[in-house]
């Protein structure tokens, strides 16, 4: 083994002579400190691993150093093309702090590029979206994210040109756009309400650990034997367990493309609220690609994890492909086993720009998964008089329970929707049923509604809906 | 301990067990030895993470101690346990032994793996166990030691060589991660998958090797559903052997399909877009592959 002070390399730091050991530790430290600075969490312990491999290492060997740094530095395989670009500068010597990172960020960002993005109709989403991206970078409060539409302003008519029948479908919906991504007291009141409920309301599933319980069916001899001490070893008194029972997870899959924005904003305080409130609670949106928002809702600040969902969503209010949404829900989270079990509830109208037939095929495979698919349908009277609505269609025989809700406040009827599901797994044909359930939404208070006139579109569920 | 005193020594003796690493494994597997630190290795379904845990241990001549995890696992499945039988027969029979000492104690892998001296202790699959018992881990492996309330505080006299495996069917926490040295064990390149059944198939022949795995390398770029990893593509090409075949046909490989892809929607995507036209392709692979030195085919 090559100790520390032996040899003569020119090792990372590119120097002709043997560095003494000083420099070779402020390198890895520096090292580290960048990682850090590129959103990576170089810990200050693996910080140490990395200096104790050192001396195990032959440090003219750059392969060596590579990995010991991959091993201790980087955490997922997604980590390693940033950790690749700084360790290639770190071998080579250069400059570690970077000057151009934002630019680089926006450059990199994958949701800025490639062809399953937004498709043709849509280049100025993308170009908002660099644009907001790097004022975000600059530093510069992010305060314009917060309209849900950025750079509609000046040449928005133009836009809505361009986006076609799905933007510009009604009057009503054009009147929804100017909404603010703000949300009043009460507002935030009927959030948190709403997350209680769902969380008391989410069904339970056995769980395989196993709890105390008297009237258990499962005899737990551990503490038997110890009651068994009092009584000379004599079993008199018999202690039980049963399995303990824990929430079932729920999944959300929420389309926000442009036909459905005037649910967006109601949506998101609401996956804000179940996320918070229920650990197991999985949340992703989608209109032309797909986004994780979990661990973005997951904080105590509503509005601050808005900011961070709108920033994650670049095609906020874009076009829908729904079926290649699902198709990358399927391939990157339900390999891994997020749908496992699950009860997945979809928010879309099933605008869908993208061939039905991946999208049947798409929701067949999560319908494989979920212990339960659940489609909430805020437009259901449009399924079959729109031909856009085809999507919709497609995915109709792989749904275990269609919802139709009518107006923003269905996400009001949440609680009670997931609470009346049951604990029983539907019953399924081999190949799609025929047979769709299609569930009333329970609102109280709201029966008496006309279901034909559309609400304003700023109406939140409040309080009095309860 | 009889250990590896370079990265080069580690990968011969791995290599001796059959098992090819390549540089970065090695040199991973090398400072985890070194160090005493847990490896955590993530990867595909396939990709040789368990058999990883088993092959160091038979070349470091070690016992391999083995944890597999699963929903609910607890305590007492992965430390220790009492031995209540005997505990019982000990009260009835009025002896003096206390009932809760090393005696009636029932060792867990965890527990053994302490015991044990430079012992190898895979635990496999972590990601399917729950959080709480990842954070009762996580104490286990920052110190090696675990308390036993009845008994006292248990330490290894010698850490035990750790590696923990996960599919990534979940997220492990941080804090965990943290104590470990990770890496990724992605699919093999072509010379080496050829190396690797080579090495753990030795009766099959080498032109069946070779197509087999020139098929499945191209099957990987088809963005499947379920990839097969190299323990299918081992099974694919012991299956044409069992089949007494030493090339692949179209006739043989249709049946024998559904030891490499295990969805039906790929197989059926598979099937549909011909399989002669890709056994032709891989036998052109491989083919060249033999002609430009297959020979050195492990790098």
């Amino acid at each position: 083994m090559e100790p520390v002070d032996g040899g003569t390399p020119t090792g990372p730091l590119g120097r002709p002579d043997r560095p003494p050991d000083q420099q070779i530790l402020s390198a890895a430290v520096a090292f580290a400190r960048s990682l850090r600075s590129f959103g990576m969490a170089a810990s200050v312990d693996a910080e140490l691993v990395f200096i104790r491999t050192l001396p195990e290492l032959d440090l003219r060997d750059r392969r060596q150093v590579y990995w010991a740094a991959h091993a201790t530095f980087v955490h997922s395989p997604d980590e390693r093309p940033v950790f690749d670009s700084i360790f290639e500068r770190f071998w080579e010597g250069r400059e570690l702090q970077l000057e151009a990172r934002a630019s680089e960020h926006g450059e990199s960002d994958p949701r800025m590029i490639g062809p399953a993005h937004g498709g043709e109709a849509l280049p100025q989403f993308r170009q908002d979206g660099k644009e907001t991206k790097k004022a975000a970078m600059d530093g510069a409060p992010a305060k314009a994210t917060r309209d849900l539409n950025t750079a509609e302003g000046d040449d928005g008519a133009a836009n809505n040109d361009q986006r076609g029948i799905l933007a510009a479908y009604s009057p009503a919906e054009q009147e929804a756009k100017k909404e603010k991504l703000e949300y009043a007291d009460d507002e935030l009141a009927a959030v948190r309400r709403l997350g209680e409920e769902i969380k008391r309301a989410a069904p339970r599933r056995r769980s395989r650990r196993m709890r105390p319980n008297p009237r258990g069916d499962r005899l737990d001899i551990r503490r038997t034997v110890r009651n068994c001490l009092a009584t000379d070893g004599e079993a008199l008194r018999l202690a039980y367990t049963a399995p303990r029972e824990r929430p079932r997870r729920l999944l959300f899959l929420c389309d926000v493309s442009g036909s459905m924005e005037r649910y967006s904003r109601v949506l998101l305080g609401s996956l804000k609220a179940i996320v918070g409130a229920n650990t197991k609670a999985e949340a992703f949106v989608f209109a032309t690609k797909l986004t994780r928002l979990t661990k973005a809702l997951d904080g105590r600040d509503l509005d601050r994890a808005l900011e961070v969902a709108r920033g994650a969503v670049s095609d906020w209010s874009g076009g829908t492909r729904i079926g290649s949404s699902f198709a990358e829900f399927n391939h990157t989270y339900g390999r891994r086993g997020f749908a496992r079990g699950a009860i997945v509830m979809v928010v879309s109208d099933g605008w869908d720009r993208g061939d039905p037939a991946v999208l049947s095929a798409e929701v067949r495979r999560l319908q494989l998964q979920a212990w339960r698919l659940v489609w909430i349908n805020p437009r259901p009277m449009l399924v079959d008089q729109q031909p856009l609505a085809i999507g919709m269609r497609a995915a109709m025989p792989y749904i275990d329970d269609f919802v139709p809700g009518h107006d923003p406040r269905a996400v009001a009827g949440l609680a009670p929707l997931v609470g009346g599901l049951g604990t029983q797994r539907p019953r399924r044909k081999l190949v799609g049923g025929e047979e769709l359930k299609v569930r009333p939404l329970p609102m109280h208070g709201n029966e008496a509604l006309p279901k034909d006139r559309p609400l304003p579109a700023n109406q939140w569920p409040s309080a009095a809906n309860y | 301990m009889p250990g590896f005193d370079s990265i080069d020594t580690l990968r011969t003796g791995l290599t001796r067990e059959r098992y090819l690493v390549d540089e970065g494994l090695a040199t991973v597997v090398f400072l985890a030895l070194r160090l005493k630190k847990p490896l955590l290795v993530e990867g595909e379904p396939g990709v040789g993470k368990t058999e990883l845990a088993k092959t160091l241990a038979s070349a470091l001549g070690a016992p391999l101690i083995r944890l597999q995890c699963y929903e609910g696992i607890d305590v007492h499945h992965a430390l220790y346990d009492w031995d209540y039988p005997r505990q019982l027969l000990q009260l009835r029979a009025g002896g003096s032994a206390p009932l809760y000492s090393e005696e009636f104690l029932v060792r867990r892998p965890l527990l053994e793996a302490l015991a044990q001296p430079g012992a190898v202790l895979l635990i496999d699959e972590l990601d399917r166990a729950d959080d709480e018992f990842e954070a009762f881990l996580l104490e286990f492996l920052s110190d090696f030691q675990v308390t036993i309330p009845e008994v006292g505080v248990m330490r290894a006299e010698e850490p035990p060589t750790v590696i923990i495996t996960s599919n990534r069917t979940r997220d492990l926490h941080e804090a965990l991660k943290r104590r470990c040295l990770y890496h990724w064990i992605d699919h093999p390149g072509l010379k080496r998958e050829v190396a690797i059944a080579q090495a753990r198939l030795p009766h099959v022949s080498e032109r069946l090797a070779g197509q087999v795995c020139a098929f499945v390398q191209d099957l990987r770029w088809l963005d499947l559903y379920r990839s097969p990893g190299v323990g299918e593509t081992l099974d694919w090409a012991e299956a044409f052997h069992v089949l007494g075949r030493d090339s692949i046909d179209s006739a043989t490989a249709e049946r024998t399909l559904g030891t490499l892809l295990k969805e039906r929607d790929d197989l059926e995507r598979v099937r549909q877009q011909g399989l002669d036209a890709r056994i032709q392709q891989a036998e052109d692979l491989a083919g060249k592959l033999r002609d430009h030195g297959g020979a050195d085919g492990a790098r």
